[in-house]
């Protein structure tokens, strides 16, 4: 009888460790809420001019992504070589690059909405997805799904998973296969990522 | 060395994530690789000279509306493929459900211009041989850029092929120029031509966005479709195993070619 009580009690305790060390799904959920509704809806079908839409998606998506970690992850082996001033001139680049051609890409969810299917756990604690779809005119719904990580009470996303298609790791694909090519290394990726910024 | 500790990693990749043949096809083969580069590099020229302003003139001389009635069209004619393969797939009642689809659009519906099943409830759901070869088990193998038709694997094309033979308007161009083997075809080239016209229209912004953003567009697309497409492997996910996506950020080797 001891024998079980303590097992119960164990397991328990447990089960009270691994809930408070995981990320609350259903806060992580109203987070994406919160962003998609709030953020990405009521800014595109807003009636404000193009320069102010741009500066408060800019801050959106400075607050709302984790693009330090984002960065750290799509750079791959070649952060751990990398120079501080590399990893900083890096991490500027691609969020800039990022928000490039997420501003022009939002316009493409114009009329529309994000419909929430619940939160997947993931085989990180501190993370969750959180799996929304968009209906779309023609064919089915396109499913978009949020990676959500949480550090120290702050909620942001850290990939966005679209059809299956990672963003981190598309983009991680993308950049250590040019500066395995590349005779410059991480300096000539940074070079030509500049020079595709407007 | 460096062969065996690629080799190695990749042994590793496989026992811990489980994706097998999927996560194998980012490590392509260095031959493998020169042809495919250069192969989308003559696609992107084909594309620049050829497909890209034909798809800009027809934006500019088309609606909205027109392009629409135009898409409806060619998703009609998939109708069959999805009706066979979903019966393949053993889901009988999505197989009714796109002989129901195509029986309604191609009548009521104007040839499948308009989707007059779909305001009924009977949603598109399309599928197609690669998915029922992916549920049969069948390895998808490396990645290959076809000429002009692009990012395929082998699975996928023998999809692709399969499809095209479950068209209608293939067989009924054969059968109506019958005994005249001078225009066999003539008209089904014509629509397959105007449906790859109507295909690059829709994804335009997409791709022009794609290519300004991008250092290595042959990386990025081919990253995207290998991820895009494990979800149609069933067999190499099964319950229990995390998803393609659900990677370790701290993992170093994860991805890379």
């Amino acid at each position: 009888m001891k024998k079980i009580c303590l097992a119960i009690l164990a397991a328990l305790t447990m089960w009270s460790w691994s809930a408070m060390a995981a990320i609350d799904a259903q806060k992580a959920e109203d987070f994406v809420k919160d962003l998609t509704q709030q953020g990405i809806e009521q800014l595109i079908n807003s009636n404000a001019s193009e320069a102010e839409k741009q500066a408060r998606f800019t801050k959106l998506f400075n607050e709302d992504l984790d693009l330090d970690f984002i960065g750290k992850f799509v750079l791959g082996r070649y952060w751990r070589t990398a120079t501080p001033k590399q990893r900083a001139d890096f991490i500027d680049v691609y969020r800039k690059l990022n928000i490039q051609t997420w501003s022009a890409r939002f316009n493409e969810f114009k009329g529309k909405r994000f419909e929430f299917l619940g939160s997947e756990s993931s085989k990180s604690a501190d993370q969750v997805f959180v799996n929304t779809q968009v209906p779309m005119p023609e064919g089915a719904p396109a499913s978009v799904k949020w990676r959500v990580k949480e550090t120290g009470g702050k909620y942001r996303i850290v990939d966005i998973i679209i059809e299956n298609v990672s963003l981190a790791q598309t983009a991680r694909s993308e950049y250590t296969g040019y500066i395995q090519k590349s005779p410059e290394g991480v300096n000539g990726l940074i070079k030509d990522l500049r020079a595709k910024l407007k | 060395m460096k062969k065996i500790l690629t080799t190695l990693c990749i042994a590793a990749l496989y026992s811990t994530l489980n994706i097998s043949s999927a996560c194998a096809a980012e490590n392509e083969d260095s031959a493998l690789e020169s042809y495919n580069r250069a192969m989308f590099n003559f696609n992107t020229k084909v594309d620049d000279y050829v497909v890209k302003p034909v798809a800009k003139g027809y934006r500019a001389i088309t609606t909205d509306f027109i392009r629409e009635r135009v898409r409806n069209f060619f998703a009609n004619l998939k109708e069959p493929a999805s009706m066979v393969n979903h019966g393949l797939q053993g889901n009988f009642a999505d197989s009714g459900k796109s002989l129901g689809r195509f029986a309604v659009n191609t009548t009521l519906g104007l040839l499948g211009t308009f989707d007059v099943a779909g305001g009924w409830g009977l949603k598109r759901n399309k599928t197609g041989l690669d998915a029922t070869l992916a549920k049969w088990c069948v390895p998808d193998g490396p990645f290959i850029v076809l000429p002009l038709l692009g990012p395929s694997t082998p699975r996928h094309t023998v999809g692709l092929a399969g499809d095209a033979l479950a068209d209608p308007t293939y067989w009924a161009d054969y059968y109506a120029s019958f005994g005249k083997d001078w225009e066999r075809y003539s008209f089904y080239y014509g629509l397959t031509a105007l449906g790859f016209v109507s295909l690059r229209e829709a994804n335009l912004d997409m791709l022009d966005n794609l290519t300004s953003t991008s250092v290595d567009v042959y990386g990025t697309i081919k990253s995207a479709f290998l991820q895009n497409r494990l979800k149609l492997n069933v067999c190499a996910t099964q319950d229990g195993q995390p998803a393609s996506y659900d990677f370790d950020f701290d993992d170093e080797d994860a991805f890379e070619d």
